[in-house]
């Protein structure tokens, strides 16, 4: 299986923030065997880098790898629908 | 360009009226009186391809180069290299501007990504973005184009995105510049906007309008409200020129105060002169009807002719003739334009109307006039320039363009075609005859088998005239105007009838 990399943006602590990254280190953690990078960007710190990826809403995770390069917005609060969209079988699912 | 603001300012400080920015498209300072409301969001929304991108760029634009007031301009629908691209044709350095920070694009474009949406969002990073690229570069302006493109962008979560753009409104007022937002409409008459964006942002709408009429587009602009100011009520056609970008072309704001000389210039013509009192007024407006080869070109060439007196200049719109014919013409009565055009007392510019409308004639004409500073200007003719654009166009340039002279204090000479030999007006007079000082009739008489000449004097507004109906012939010499029919009636409807004499 090839590496993961996600890039989520957030916005300091609010609600829906929380929620998302909760979410994706669950994900990584329990579905893609250590075989991922996470790199979490508070656009409050870092507007520039907001900005660069021209993101709009919040949350918003963007998959770069594998590509096609693809974007999910919102809380991220259903597992089973972020699993798909990201293209993570459950057949990665490890209990 | 038309009137001075002076007294609108002075009125500022009335509670009706809060502050406005000053645009720097004069034509739009003057329909607004003053601008836009001063640190407050104007909602600009027309239909696709109304021009509603073009007129926030213009305002960014006009901003750097007139005031040195740096702008952030936020796409939501074009990419930023399109609008770069798109906007290069109007001599404004974006990308200078851009590199000394005086322009900043925020690129909230649609990806090429496929966004998925699963659960809550907001539009935080947006605000946030926005608010750092007003810091950054100390924005004073702000164009946001075009806001419903953001609800096409996230189509299943509306209430979101009203909700949001609600907060993005709050941010643009908190952070006290001057905003513009885009948004689209489907219909050029009914609802204001696609998305009722108009619900939460309400204080102030612009709409423009592209309408398509009689095979003609017509473009206007009209200020809907601006919440406790002043501004010009109705639609004002504009013009989209390739220097200037959008021009409004203003007449409700064209008021009747204008100086009303008794100064009397010469039609060229001693005889004409006599006929109405001593020549026309200096700034009035002069109208000469009559059909094909009833002599009014040549009225025309006269009027220009009177200009040697006193040293005038004048200018002539030809949209009949080509230059050659015209010169050739006026020779053969015995006046040289070549003369007149070698010591700078004459402009000809000879231009068919079609190509282009009638907006921009006038934008034109205006241009020339600024430059060659004419005291008179003579159109012949009216009717053809007439031909551009529907009636109601039409009667709105005439407005436009009569107020625009009488402001300048030119003394203007328009011509205009019957459709029939004897007798009869046109279209063209309908619409130009309430605001003409003079009107010269030309008129074919039918007598034993012979066609003759005839020339009178309609009106003349604040003098006495002559109001016989006089012979006219044209002979090499040029004019000649000479006694009046005796014993004859109806030569105005066009049948004559000898009457016997007792």
């Amino acid at each position: 299986m090839s590496k993961h990399v996600f890039q989520l943006y957030i916005n300091g602590h609010s609600l829906t923030s929380i929620e998302a990254v909760d979410t994706i280190v669950k994900i990584c953690r329990e579905n893609l065997n250590g075989n991922y990078q996470l790199e979490i960007i508070d656009i409050q710190k870092d507007p520039d880098k907001a900005e660069e990826a021209g993101i709009i809403a919040i949350p918003t995770l963007i998959r770069m790898k594998p590509v096609p390069v693809s974007r999910i917005i919102g809380a991220l609060n259903v597992r089973s629908r972020v699993l798909a969209a990201l293209g993570i079988s459950s057949m990665h699912v490890q209990v | 360009m038309f009137t001075p603001y002076l007294h609108f300012h002075n009125r500022l400080r009335l509670p009706m009226n809060l502050q406005k920015l000053e645009t720097g498209n004069a034509s739009f300072d003057h329909i607004s009186h003053g601008g836009l409301p001063i640190g407050r969001t104007t909602l600009v929304a027309g239909s696709s391809g109304s021009a509603k991108t073009l007129f926030g760029a213009q305002f960014l634009a006009l901003g750097i180069q007139l005031f040195n007031q740096p702008g952030v301009f936020v796409t939501f629908e074009e990419q930023v290299d399109d609008i770069r691209k798109n906007l290069k044709s109007f001599n404004w350095d974006i990308d200078t501007w851009e590199k000394e920070g005086k322009w900043i694009f925020v690129d909230a474009a649609p990806k090429e990504e496929v966004i998925i949406a699963v659960g809550d969002f907001d539009l935080s990073a947006f605000r946030i973005r926005l608010e750092s690229a007003v810091r950054k570069c100390k924005a004073q302006r702000v164009v946001i184009d075009s806001i419903g493109s953001i609800f096409t962008q996230f189509h299943e979560e509306m209430h979101t995105i009203r909700r949001e753009l609600i907060q993005v409104a709050l941010t643009l007022s908190r952070l006290g510049a001057t905003s513009i937002i885009t948004a689209e409409r489907l219909e050029e008459y009914g609802k204001i906007t696609r998305f009722g964006v108009e619900e939460f942002l309400t204080d102030n709408v612009v709409i423009l309008r592209n309408v398509l009429h009689n095979e003609k587009r017509r473009r206007t602009i009209e200020i809907l409200k601006f919440r406790g100011s002043n501004h010009e009520k109705g639609e004002n056609p504009f013009s989209i020129n390739p220097e200037k970008a959008i021009v409004i072309i203003p007449l409700s704001a064209m008021n009747l105060k204008h100086v009303s000389s008794n100064e009397r210039i010469t039609s060229g013509i001693p005889a004409l002169d006599e006929m109405i009192n001593g020549g026309f007024y200096k700034g009035s407006i002069n109208l000469v009807s009559g059909a094909i080869g009833a002599g009014k070109t040549l009225l025309v060439a006269n009027f220009i002719n009177g200009i040697r007196a006193n040293k005038e200049r004048c200018l002539l719109m030809a949209f009949e003739e080509s230059c050659e014919q015209l010169y050739r013409n006026a020779a053969g009565w015995g006046i040289d334009f070549n003369q007149l055009e070698e010591e700078g007392l004459l402009k000809v510019i000879c231009i068919y109307p079609e190509i282009s409308s009638l907006e921009d004639h006038f934008i034109n004409i205006q241009e020339v006039v600024k430059n060659f500073k004419p005291d008179r200007i003579a159109i012949d003719s009216l009717s053809a320039l007439s031909r551009t654009s529907g009636d109601k166009g039409f009667r709105e340039f005439i407005i436009a363009f009569t107020s625009y002279l009488k402001h300048q204090e030119i003394t203007g000479m328009f011509t205009s075609n019957t459709p029939l030999l004897a007798g009869g007006t046109s279209d063209t007079e309908g619409n130009i005859s309430p605001i003409t000082d003079t009107i010269i009739l030309l008129r074919y008489v039918e007598m034993s088998g012979e066609m003759q000449r005839s020339i009178a004097v309609l009106k003349m507004r604040g003098s006495r005239h002559d109001s016989s109906i006089r012979k006219f012939s044209i002979t090499d010499q040029g004019a000649n105007i000479g006694r009046h029919f005796e014993g004859i009636s109806g030569i105005l409807t066009g049948n004559p009838m000898l009457i016997k004499l007792e």
